[in-house]
């Protein structure tokens, strides 16, 4: 997309402006007009360091501004001018803004991110400020007030959401990622459980204490339960099953026993269906059920394994799951009650597997190994079947996982040596590394 | 007693009488058995000496190059039969135009070249000393208000207007490129029919309400090409709801004519 936007020339711009103003209806509203192909390009936004009015003890505004650069820096929308362009003096507030100096070269910042943090009897406030410095006439496009308590936890929290505030407005009314979390299975403590943390890495804490083996945990639409698999001894015989964790209430909600093998559950987009892989009859195969595991009924049935079910988040209609029946594992696309199953042909032979949806419901991620021998992430249009690899690694890039803005992504990579939870953009490019310790796998990110 | 005259005493015809039919009847059987004879050995002696050659009828042989018969096969185009086209009558013969020969330029006088020097051009005023120099007087404050998009520079890229005394654009000028960013994000190009290499611009109006809802989509201005048109609409349907207005515009709503321009 962006190719075509670049070679739109000026011209026809302004021959646009010129048939505008012979085609004007005389209304008596507010009106703007603008298009495509325009040379759609990022926000410059500057960000001064954050002006203290309290004295602090730990170095919480140095801790706020660090979170809010990083966040706005790995929005993806934002260009950020680089400090060493910035004015002396920092802005706390409008009136000390002078628009001029961060307007001109060599900042040339067309918005500015600031604000002050200071310390009042009920706790830590940040007051922040989004302005717009080429036209200083214009009004003050974010003002807004955050409240926390004065922990590094707290300031963390309070940045996050002023970089999603902003990502709103310059994105047009798109959630930005900031306060997200991903889950994933960590093994550091000795056995494989879940645990949480930000989406910038941030505050891993274990949430299952179960002391087995957990797996593949996937957030509901909602993010207030975690669904994945656990392995529960039950009168003597250990077996996999789906189990349910409430991040409201901090507890396993029942959900029930079914005979044989069931891992790799998957949540509906309005979070009432649960599909998972099940072995009950014989051959492991897609059923879906209830969230509260009721009206169970097989959705597949092929010959071989099918596995690792995803719904379209964007209607809830269709599922993609991965299927061997064709010799290879292989992806295959089909309504959500099983029927109409095609497989999805890519352009050369090898494994595939870990299918992902983007929330627009344009796009799936997945993990391909091709007769390289090497597994990379891909990012496939459904409707065009046009190919994008994103990972070009010698080592093992799987499980892709999408965040709710459609333009990042989570996975697990070999690539330092062990197992660890890297996230990037959508493109490929920025790859960041989020855990370090043990081994980490199976990510998952909350779409909230 | 009388006597037939024809009988002469001392002769007698009846031996000359007999004699007759015994000659004309043999000649009788003669034919008869020729006749007769002729019918059984037909054709025996047909071919002269030797035998007969069979002779067939000959439709077509091979190897020969024989013109093919005409066939008159009746001709749809041309035929004698009265058509249902009634060819006009002739139009009558115009009149002459009224034309007058076009006269000859003959002795023109060349223009007098004036040679007065001209009070503006060459004797120009200094300007005034609080005169803005030419292109930095920044945003120009009349009532159909533009603004530019890029940053740190007021004529650098593209114009666009408020009317009816709105600037919406020059004082949100941050909102309308969330807006276009937004949109251009959600249209998908590749939904749109593989054989369509261009297609002509497609405008599509609607409302952004004061919480961004959008509402009243609509296309103004068609690209003729059902695909590309329908994703530009579903481009706008897919970025509701936007960012709600900014708490500095006073309006209810605002108005936006959206093009896309699909280049592949």
């Amino acid at each position: 997309m962006t190719q075509t936007w670049r070679f739109l020339s000026v011209a026809i711009v302004s021959a646009a402006w010129a048939a505008l103003f012979s085609a004007q209806p005389a209304a008596a509203q507010d009106w703007f007009k603008t298009g495509t192909g325009l040379g759609v390009s990022k926000v410059r936004l500057a960000v001064p360091d954050t002006v203290a009015k309290s004295t602090f003890g730990p170095p919480l505004p140095k801790v706020f501004h660090d979170v809010l650069w990083a966040d706005l820096e790995y929005s993806g929308v934002v260009d950020m001018v680089s400090p060493s362009f910035y004015p002396l003096s920092d802005p706390g507030q409008p009136g000390d803004l002078k628009a001029q100096d961060w307007s001109a070269a060599p900042a040339n910042a067309y918005m500015v991110a600031y604000g002050s943090l200071s310390l009042d009897n009920s706790g830590m406030a940040f007051a922040g400020y989004l302005s717009q410095v080429n036209n200083p006439s214009a009004p003050i496009a974010l003002q807004k007030i955050y409240r926390g308590q004065p922990t590094e936890q707290d300031a963390r929290q309070l940045a996050h959401r002023f970089a999603d505030d902003i990502i709103a407005v310059l994105s047009g009314g798109q959630p930005g990622i900031a306060q997200t979390q991903i889950a994933f299975v960590s093994g550091r403590t000795g056995n494989k459980e879940i645990w949480v943390m930000d989406y910038d890495g941030a505050n891993q804490h274990q949430i299952t204490h179960l002391n087995s083996i957990s797996l593949t945990p996937r957030w509901s639409p909602d993010a207030t339960r975690i669904a994945f698999t656990c392995y529960v001894p039950f009168r003597g015989v250990t077996s996999a099953q789906i189990c349910i964790y409430s991040t409201a209430s901090n507890r396993l909600i029942a959900f029930p026993r079914f005979r044989g093998t069931n891992s790799s559950p998957a949540w509906s987009p309005d979070g009432q269906q649960l599909a998972f892989m099940s072995s009950i009859n014989g051959d492991p195969a897609i059923y879906e059920a209830r969230a509260d595991g009721t009206h169970l009924h097989r959705v597949t049935f092929g010959a071989g394994v099918a596995t690792s079910p995803v719904w379209n988040p964007k209607t809830g209609k269709q599922i993609v799951f991965v299927s061997d029946r064709a010799g290879d594992p292989a992806l295959y696309l089909s309504d959500a009650d099983g029927s109409n199953a095609q497989k999805i042909d890519l352009p050369d032979m090898g494994y595939v597997i870990d299918p992902s949806w983007s929330p627009n419901g344009q796009l799936l991620a997945f993990s391909w190994r091709r007769p390289s021998g090497n597994y990379d992430i891909y990012v496939m249009d459904i409707v065009s079947h046009q190919l994008v690899e994103l990972t070009k690694d010698e080592a093992r890039n799987e499980r892709p996982s999408w965040a709710p803005d459609g333009r990042h992504l989570v996975f697990e990579s070999t690539r330092t040596g062990t197992r660890q939870i890297w996230t990037m953009l959508a493109d490929g490019s920025e790859p960041r590394q989020l855990t370090f310790q043990g081994q980490s796998e199976s990510p998952s990110w909350s779409q909230r | 007693m009388a006597t037939t005259a024809a009988n002469l005493p001392g002769q007698s015809l009846k031996p000359f009488v007999l004699g007759s039919i015994g000659i004309h009847l043999a000649i009788l059987v003669y034919l008869v058995g020729a006749g007769w004879w002729a019918y059984t050995h037909q054709g025996e002696n047909w071919g002269g000496p030797g035998g007969s050659i069979t002779v067939g009828v000959v439709g077509s042989v091979p190897a020969i190059p024989l013109p093919r018969p005409e066939v008159v096969s009746p001709n749809r185009v041309v035929d004698e039969s009265k058509g249902l086209f009634k060819s006009e009558p002739k139009a009558p013969p115009k009149p002459p135009p009224d034309a007058v020969p076009i006269p000859k330029f003959e002795k023109n006088k060349p223009p007098k070249i004036i040679s007065r020097p001209s009070k503006v051009l060459e004797n120009p005023t200094p300007p005034p000393e609080n005169a803005v120099p030419y292109g930095g007087g920044g945003t120009p404050s009349i009532p159909v208000t533009s603004f530019a998009m890029g940053a740190g520079n007021t004529q650098a890229g593209l114009g666009f207007t408020g009317v009816g005394g709105g600037d919406f654009g020059s004082r949100f000028s941050w909102y309308v490129q969330a807006v276009q960013r937004r949109i251009s994000s959600n249209w998908l190009q590749s939904t749109v029919d593989p054989s369509v290499a261009y297609a002509p611009r497609v405008v599509v109006t609607f409302t952004i309400l004061r919480d961004g809802t959008v509402t009243n989509v609509q296309i103004t201005q068609r690209s003729n090409n059902y695909s590309v048109d329908s994703s530009a609409v579903r481009a706008v349907n897919a970025s509701s709801p936007l960012d709600r207005l900014p708490a500095g515009y006073s309006g209810s709503s605002v108005n936006v004519e959206f093009y896309f321009d699909f280049h592949r």
